[in-house]
Order: structure tokens, then C-alpha cells, then sequence
């Protein structure tokens, strides 16, 4: 019988199949520091034909897989424990660009950056810009629903979504979209199966194109960054800017240890290094009038504590201002071996009361919690640099991010925003969620993948679904009768 | 279909066992909101009506987050009036009126004329809590903004005309209300159709940007065919969107109710009838509702 390896070989080419453990060591892990599975084997396709018949071979073999873009996910969704590792960054074609329709239709492997690059000579961009933008691939964000600071005002990757082509893990290849494409009259005229899809973390099917919408550039842009002395006043400038009925393009909150990791890298942007906290403001839209809400937010942002406004005078100094903001995570990496870059959203009225709470959690735990997030969607990023090797460090970094999960959970809020919930955050999903509602989600994921084949064991924690316990165990003897 | 039995139940539990025990008897329920609409798609050959009359009212409302949430029964009057004393809006403003209900809205994913600008259902929907037709009680979503947790229901639920689950509860998101909020309106020939289309996907984005017919302009007074207008934003760019307004031709500014008339007038033609069978939709109903108690037949679906 020939091995796995080589069936997908003949697709692909040898060249493109890895299943020698050393060369496979670079696929073990993801941008989740700790967590690490290694694939049995690895397959490279270059074309939208070798993908499809790649997932079919694997579908025949009843192999179960797992999809690949960049590797830059945070919650270790693209680790393939002993099974086959998909990866799609050869896919790496823009297929099409309207410029009059502001669509682009992609490969999975297609860099995030890239696209908003390819549409600049017509003045559009791909406005979900998550901080990995320069290395993670449209495939990846669509699997995760990937958001940016620019979602604040643009929306997250689901909205720019218009239609998918998906390739099931039985190998049939459907169509998405939301169901009310091309229907202007305002009714549906079909579910809304991409809705369904985006975010599903490889768990649904692999992206084989995307058809995604293109924003145009704003006519102006102005950036502002405004520092405070105490945490709790710049989350209060955010509720006040957002209160006022003003609607940012991105609201960013770094605090004084991020400061101070931004200021001390490569990437120092200026941030007065003495400040609690910073706020980066960027507004945008049409140039009448925004000078109006520039001023606005100046007079909310002083009127909430702000020591200094300042307003970036050219476009050099606004890049400088937010190269400071989408390399603070590498900066923290510089702090310490290993960065675990966390992911809650609470509802925005309770920043300040949850800022004051990590912090608490943090001295508790003697850890250093380095905050920097989306503050106008409450969508919180507190961040740990430790050394992973330090079995004590570890531990308490571990219970730290326990609580905190925990106090967001409590306070109406949710467990991950944008990174997704892959292995990592599994253990927070009952807390989360009733027995009723991930049975229910184990369904909606049974509608694309009933074999269970694509990502298995992430998202929702097997034991939760149902409809599994008479197949996979009589353990759970009392519910193996649910079976239905 | 007068002479249905209607039953209303009180909780969620009581939602449930009335599903559960339709399932098992072989029953089908409609489901009914406020009962405004209850004649698009395909007949439901039903055994009774399930009213979510008991599901009313706002249930959390911190203007602060900007969202809120509500029992499906709720009437987009309700919270038209409730968020505009905050200075806020629940921009679904469906095509129909504001008798209808939020969970309708929800569940057959209505849009209306703003969504283009101002979110759609889909965007608008944060979470809900629902019932599937095997009496699985879903809580999908939340109040916040930002939400990736888990397989997302909400939007499988949103739109599915109460097929999958019978909606109890949404979680919405709100807008603030413009600081300058003006309609203007347009002679529409053939000749401004294409500037004022250019100009609402020009930097200006108006809130709402409709073509009203010529026999719809006259019944609403405004003569002959209309482009209607709606420009919000600070007086700086509402100045400067006018003047861009006018130069397209002649225009004048009308009262903002003319949204009203025009929304009903624009109620939607039923493409619940025109529904798309595939493959994965009707594993999707098979899932959700195997015994087929919601709205069977609503959308055409061969049994
Ligand atoms: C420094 C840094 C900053 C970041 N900032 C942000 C941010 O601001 N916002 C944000 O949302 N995220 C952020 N992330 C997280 C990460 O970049 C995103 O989740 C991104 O969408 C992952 O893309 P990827 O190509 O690297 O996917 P991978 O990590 O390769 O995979 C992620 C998941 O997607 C699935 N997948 C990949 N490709 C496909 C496909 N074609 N079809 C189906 N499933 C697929 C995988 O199975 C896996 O479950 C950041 C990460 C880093 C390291």
C-alpha cells in the first residue's frame, strides 16, 4: 500500500510533501509561545486543482488534517498533532481586482498586506489590518474572522467578506456567501453560510478563494496621541470620544509598560515614557469636517485627563506614531523570551474597572502585564513577557491569565475577540457557554465537517458535544443516550 | 389560518417543551412576532401559531456600550423610543414599518434603506438567544462589539426565517445619532441617476441614498421621480455635503418622516419564495430542525 506521503506527493510533487520529523520541527508550533504538536506530515499545494484533490485524498484516506496560512495565529489553532499539516502560502495569487466594483478575489495564501498594496494604485485597501498584516494570509483571516485597529470603525474581516469558495473535508468544493448577494431589495434568499464560515478556524473547510470588498483610501487622515497619568482616564477618554457620537477609523490604548517596551526597541515612536497610558486616535473620512472632530476629540481627550494632545503634522510622523502600535508585540518579545499575547473583549463602559483588575491580578501573581489594545471595542489585549522555561514563571503567568479570563467572564464579556479559540482558550468554553449551546455549535460544524476530519479537537471541547459520546466512548454512560 | 390555535408561552423553558412536544407529535408551529408579515414565503401548513407576544421589552440598555437587548417581541417602535432619548438609534429601519418586531427583524434578516451605510441584521445582530427545533435552549454572542468564541450561531440563526430556531432574545448593536441629520431630494432622470450614484460612493457616504419612483413621489407629494438623500455628521461636513448635493442639481431639503412613507412603501417583495437549496442548507435545516416543527415549508424546501 502506498503511503499517505506519497499519494500526496504525486498531487503536489515530492518536492512539496515533508514527513522527516526534522525538517517538519518548523510547523510544531504557531505565535502561541508554549504549545507545541508535532505533524506527521506536511503537503505544499501550488494550484487550486492540486488543493481540491489533495483534501480528496485525504477525505479517501479518511485523514484528518490541519490548514496552514502564516503560522502567525495566537491561539494555536494551526498545530497539527500527528496528523497532516495543510499548507497554503504557495496559493499566493490575486485571482482578480475590480477597481470599479472595490473587490478583489484572492488565493488563501495571499499576504494580508499584499492585497491592500495591490489596490493602491486605485486608492483602495483591504481595511482589516490586524498587527500581523505583513506576514498572516487572508485564508488564515477569514478562518479566524481577524480584526485590526482599523475595525473599530470598518468592521472586521466578516464584513469585507462578499463570497468563498470552500472546499469541504469531503472534498465536494461549495460556493458561500451571506446569503443576500445581489438581492437589493433587503430580504435574504439563502442562509448565511459564509457568516457561518468566517471564524471557524479551519474547523469547517479550507479557503480554496475569497472574494473580499475594498475600501477606498479616506480622502484625509489624522492622527492624534494623547497621554495620561492614570490608566482609568484614558479608558474614560475612549467612553467620552465614543459618547459623543464620534466614530474613530482606530482608538488604541498602550500603557506604561508597552510604552516603555515600544520606547526602548527599535521601534520607538515617541511615547512620553513617563505617561500611565497613551491613547493613539486616528480620524478619517471625508477632509470637510474633520478638522471638527479632530478638535472634538482633542477637547473630550483633555476634558478627560489627557496631559498632552498631540496631533501628528505629516504622514512620516503618523507612520512613526503607529509603527510604535503594530510592533509593540515584538517589542515585548524583547523583554522576554516568550510573549503570551492575550485576547478578551468586555463591554466598553467596564474598561477602566478591568484595567484596575489585571493590574491587581498581575502584582498578585508577580507577573508584568504589558496592556496595548483596541480600546474603542473594549477589546483587550493584556500581554505577558516571561520565560516560558521557568516551570515557576509559567505557573503563575498560567494563573494569571486564569483570573483575568475569569473577571471578563464575569463581567459580560467574552473570551477572545480576534485570536480565535484553537486549543488555548478550550478550557474557557464551558464556562463560557451552556451544555445546549456548544452541542448546538458541534451541529453547526457537523453541517460542513461531519467526520470531524478538519482541525479536529480545537474550538469546542469534544466532551461537549453530544452526538460524539456514542461513537467515540461509553464513558460518559449517562449521555451516551442523548445520541442522536 | 384564523382559526389556528395560538399559544403563547411565558419562558424559555416553556418555548422549549412546546417544541420538544411538537417534535414528537409530528406538529408544525408558525411563529409570529407582531403578525404584521405573516403572509411572505410559501404557505406553512401549521398545527398552531407560537407568538413571542410574552417576549417584550428591553431587558439591558447601557447607552455608554452603545448596545442593547431586547425580547424578540419588542416593536422597533419601542426601541426607536427608547435609544433616541439617549441620542442613539437602532439603525435596522427595515423596509415594512415600526409595528414589526426586533426578533422578526432579526430572524428574516430585513434590511432597509440605511444598511448599506449603517450595518445590515448581520452586522447589527451582537447575539441571540434561541430555541432550535430540537429544544436546544442557544445563548450565541454577546454585549460587546467583538466576538469570535466558538462557532458563530448568530449568524446561521440571523436570516434563516425562523427555520433553524425560534429567537427569543437579540443582542443588538446601536449608532449615535448624527450631531446634523438632513433628507434632500432630487429630480431623478436619467442624467443625475449616474452623479448622484457616484456621489453616494464618494467620500460624503450618506446614510441613505434611495430612487423613488415617479407614482411613489407623487402619492408622497414630492412631484416626480426623486433621488432621496440623507446626509449626518458634524455641521462642517453636512455644510459641505449640501453644497455637494447641489451642485448635482436642484435640490431641496424635505421633512426626515418622508423615510417612513418611503419604507413602507418599499416593503420587500418576498424572496422567501426563491429560497436556495443547496446542499449544505438543507443539512443545515436536517441539523437544527429534523423533525421540521418551524415555519415548515416557509421556504419552499422539498421535504
Ligand atoms: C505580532 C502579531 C500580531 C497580531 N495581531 C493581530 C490583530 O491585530 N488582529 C487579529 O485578529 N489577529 C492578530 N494576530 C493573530 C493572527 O495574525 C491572525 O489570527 C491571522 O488571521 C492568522 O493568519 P495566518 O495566515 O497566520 O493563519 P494560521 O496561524 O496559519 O492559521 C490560523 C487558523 O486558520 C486556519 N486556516 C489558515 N488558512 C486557512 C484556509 N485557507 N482555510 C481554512 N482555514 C485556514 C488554521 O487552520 C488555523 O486554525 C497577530 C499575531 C501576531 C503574531
Amino acid at each position: 500500500m502506498t503511503s499517505l506521503a506519497a499519494q500526496l506527493g504525486r498531487i503536489v510533487g515530492d518536492a512539496h510533501v515533508i514527513a522527516r520529523a526534522t525538517q517538519l520541527l518548523v510547523y510544531r508550533s504557531d505565535a502561541l509561545p508554549g504549545l507545541q504538536r508535532a505533524p506527521a506530515r506536511a503537503v505544499f499545494p501550488g494550484t487550486r486543482d492540486e488543493l481540491i484533490e489533495v483534501v480528496r485524498v485525504l477525505a479517501a484516506a479518511g485523514a484528518p488534517f490541519v490548514s496552514r496560512g502564516a503560522g502567525t495565529g495566537l491561539s494555536g489553532g494551526a498545530l497539527a498533532d500527528d496528523i497532516t499539516l495543510l499548507g497554503l502560502h504557495r496559493l499566493k495569487r490575486i485571482l482578480a481586482l475590480d477597481p470599479i466594483a472595490r473587490t478583489a478575489t484572492v488565493e488563501p495564501g495571499v499576504v494580508n498586506a499584499a492585497l491592500t498594496r495591490a489596490g493602491a494604485p486605485h486608492r483602495l485597501h483591504y481595511a482589516p489590518d490586524p498587527s500581523s498584516q505583513t506576514a498572516c494570509t487572508i485564508g488564515g483571516n477569514i478562518a479566524e474572522n481577524a480584526g485590526g485597529p482599523h475595525c473599530l470603525k470598518y468592521g472586521v474581516t466578516l464584513d469585507h467578506a462578499i463570497r468563498a469558495t470552500v472546499v469541504l473535508p469531503s472534498g465536494e468544493v461549495v460556493i458561500l456567501d451571506r446569503g443576500d448577494v445581489a438581492r437589493d431589495d433587503g430580504t435574504q434568499g439563502g442562509y448565511d453560510l459564509l457568516g457561518a464560515f468566517v471564524g471557524s478556524e479551519g474547523c469547517f473547510g479550507v479557503v480554496v478563494d475569497v472574494t473580499v470588498r475594498l475600501t477606498p483610501d479616506p480622502e484625509r487622515v489624522c492622527t492624534l496621541l494623547a497621554d495620561f497619568t492614570r490608566v482609568r482616564d484614558a479608558a474614560d477618554a475612549t467612553s467620552r470620544i465614543i459618547a459623543a457620537g464620534i466614530m474613530p477609523a482606530a482608538l488604541e490604548l498602550m500603557d506604561q509598560p508597552t510604552i516603555e517596551a515600544v520606547e526602548s526597541s527599535v521601534y520607538a515612536a515617541g511615547y512620553p515614557r513617563d505617561a500611565a497610558a497613551v491613547l493613539l486616535i486616528e480620524v478619517d473620512g471625508a477632509a470637510a469636517g474633520l478638522d471638527d472632530d479632530v478638535w472634538a476629540v482633542e477637547r473630550l481627550c483633555r476634558a478627560a485627563g489627557a496631559r498632552t494632545v498631540r496631533v501628528a503634522h505629516d504622514a512620516a510622523e503618523r507612520a512613526r506614531l503607529w509603527l510604535g502600535r503594530k510592533k509593540a508585540f515584538g517589542a515585548m518579545g524583547r523583554v522576554a523570551p516568550h510573549l503570551v499575547v492575550q485576547d478578551a473583549v468586555v463591554p466598553r463602559s467596564m474598561l477602566a474597572e478591568l484595567l484596575d483588575d489585571i493590574a491587581a491580578i498581575g502584582d498578585r501573581h508577580r507577573v508584568r502585564i504589558c496592556n496595548v489594545f483596541h480600546a474603542g471595542d473594549g477589546n483587550l489585549h493584556p500581554n505577558i513577557p516571561y520565560n516560558a522555561h521557568n516551570a515557576d514563571e509559567s505557573a503563575r503567568v498560567h494563573a494569571a491569565m486564569t483570573e483575568i479570563m475569569t473577571r471578563c467572564i464575569a463581567a459580560g464579556g467574552t473570551i477572545t475577540g480576534e485570536h480565535g479559540v484553537g486549543l488555548d482558550k478550550l478550557p474557557y468554553m464551558e464556562q463560557l457557554f451552556t451544555a445546549d449551546t456548544l452541542d448546538a455549535m458541534c451541529s453547526l460544524r457537523a453541517v460542513f465537517d461531519p467526520e470531524r476530519r478538519a482541525n479536529p479537537g480545537k474550538v469546542v471541547p469534544v466532551r461537549a458535544c453530544r452526538e460524539w459520546h456514542g461513537v467515540a466512548s461509553t464513558r460518559h454512560g449517562a449521555r451516551a443516550g442523548e445520541t442522536r | 389560518m384564523n382559526s389556528l390555535v395560538r399559544f403563547e408561552p411565558k419562558t424559555v423553558t416553556e418555548v422549549a417543551e412546546s417544541i420538544r412536544d411538537a417534535a414528537t407529535r409530528g406538529r408544525v408551529l408558525r411563529l409570529r412576532g407582531a403578525g404584521t408579515w405573516m403572509d411572505v414565503g410559501h404557505a406553512v401548513q401549521a398545527d398552531a401559531e407560537l407568538s413571542l407576544g410574552a417576549f417584550t421589552g428591553i431587558t439591558s440598555y447601557r447607552p455608554e456600550d452603545l448596545t442593547l437587548s431586547a425580547g424578540a417581541g419588542t416593536t422597533l417602535a419601542e426601541l426607536e423610543a427608547a435609544t433616541r432619548v439617549h441620542g442613539q438609534w437602532c439603525p435596522l429601519f427595515p423596509w415594512g414599518d415600526d409595528r414589526g418586531t426586533v426578533g422578526a427583524t432579526i430572524a428574516t434578516g430585513t434590511a432597509g434603506p440605511f444598511a448599506a451605510q449603517l450595518g445590515r441584521p448581520s452586522t447589527l445582530a451582537l447575539g441571540v438567544e434561541c430555541v432550535d427545533g430540537t429544544g436546544r435552549v442557544i445563548a450565541a454572542g454577546a454585549r460587546v462589539v467583538k466576538n469570535v468564541a466558538g462557532f458563530d450561531l448568530t449568524r446561521a440563526v440571523t436570516g434563516s426565517w425562523g427555520t433553524l430556531a425560534v429567537i427569543t432574545q437579540v443582542h443588538l448593536r446601536l449608532r449615535s445619532q448624527p450631531a446634523v441629520d438632513e433628507t434632500w431630494a432630487l429630480a431623478a432622470t436619467e442624467s443625475t441617476d449616474a452623479t448622484v450614484r457616484a456621489f453616494a460612493d464618494g467620500p460624503f457616504a450618506p446614510l441613505g441614498c434611495e430612487r423613488v419612483s415617479a407614482p411613489d413621489a407623487r402619492e408622497l407629494g414630492l412631484g416626480a421621480a426623486r433621488w432621496l438623500v440623507r446626509i449626518g455628521g458634524n455641521a462642517t461636513l453636512v455644510a459641505a455635503a449640501r453644497g455637494a448635493i447641489r451642485a448635482l442639481g436642484v435640490a431641496y431639503e424635505v421633512d426626515a418622516r418622508t423615510w417612513n412613507a418611503i419604507r413602507q412603501r418599499g416593503a420587500p417583495a418576498a424572496r422567501a419564495t426563491l429560497w436556495r437549496w443547496d446542499s449544505l442548507s438543507s443539512r443545515l435545516r436536517e441539523r437544527f430542525d429534523p423533525a421540521r416543527v418551524l415555519n415548515r415549508g416557509l421556504l419552499g424546501e422539498v421535504a
